[in-house]
């Protein structure tokens, strides 16, 4: 039984705004699963910044609908649970972005006890998420990764341009 | 005018100085700059000295030494790099990073003063 049942409170609710709201936004085809893409190229991007900077467990390049277009993890971890987790994180960034007027996603970091996450913006549709040991240098990734991440909006905007 | 800034700007003080940075090598971010130029981010220099002074503090580990670095000396063509470990209990996991024109430079002396301001600095 919670609490606000015992004491017969209700909890404040946030009302349900009068039906004024814009048309949602038109979105673009999901990346995910795209054939066109040129997954060679994104894979040696990916491995480079692996490669790169000791520390880095692995990359996940994801769509900000949350679904996974590459990776190159190699632990336990879920690379479509972490795609789903950086397009949370772009949606928290975004929204403060939205909120302060401080312009677009660009990059967020959670440290936690044994680890990091750093989510990248990509373009406005891809983010990348890497997944780094506690003792990486994360002044380094966050130098390496913006060009990265570049360079993937490149590859990215390529296919596009090609389909 | 802080602790911090007080530190660099002396650090900066010193005969031939180009940059000063306080550096934190667990993360390898910069707690402050100064000096610098168009062509020498001290950031980048932060971050890529972050993993010499790993290097050196796992090697010591390895050996058993059960000593710690006073400082670490890099001789270019042209410049002498600096990286002097802060000493004091609210330092720790900090250096402090000077570089210097060699041709400008006094090496025991800046190496002297480098000391100095290390050992007055207090976060």
């Amino acid at each position: 039984m919670s609490g606000a049942e015992s004491t017969g409170q209700t909890l404040p609710r946030r009302a349900a705004r009068a039906a004024d709201l814009p048309p949602p936004r038109e979105l673009p085809p999901s990346l995910a699963g795209d054939p066109s893409l040129p997954y060679a190229a994104i894979g040696r991007e990916l491995a480079d910044l692996r490669t790169q900077i000791p520390g880095v467990h692995g990359c996940v390049l994801g769509g900000v609908d949350g679904l996974l277009v590459a990776h190159n993890l190699q632990n336990a971890a879920d690379p479509n649970d972490l795609a789903a987790l950086a397009a949370t994180t772009y949606g928290l960034g975004r929204q403060i972005g939205l909120r302060l007027a401080q312009g677009g996603f660009q990059q967020s970091t959670v440290r936690n006890e044994h680890g990091y996450l750093s989510v990248y913006a990509v373009s406005e549709q891809a983010l990348l998420a890497v997944i780094g040991e506690d003792s990486i240098n994360v002044a380094r990734l966050h130098l390496h990764a913006p060009g990265v991440a570049a360079r993937l909006a490149a590859l990215l905007a390529d296919a596009a341009a090609d389909a | 005018m802080s602790n911090l800034d007080a530190a660099l700007k002396s650090a900066m003080s010193i005969d031939g100085a180009i940059g000063a940075a306080l550096v934190d090598y667990t993360s390898g971010m910069t707690l402050g700059v100064a000096g610098g130029t168009g062509e020498i981010d001290l950031t980048v220099a932060a971050a890529g000295n972050t993993d010499v002074v790993r290097a050196k503090m796992r090697t010591i580990e390895m050996l058993d030494l059960k000593d710690e670095i006073e400082d670490i000396l890099i001789t270019l063509g042209t410049q002498y790099h600096l990286i002097r470990p802060l000493t004091s209990r609210t330092g720790k996991g900090l250096f402090l990073y000077l570089m210097v024109s060699k041709s400008r430079t006094n090496l025991a002396l800046a190496r002297h003063q480098l000391r100095s301001i290390e050992e007055t600095l207090e976060l």
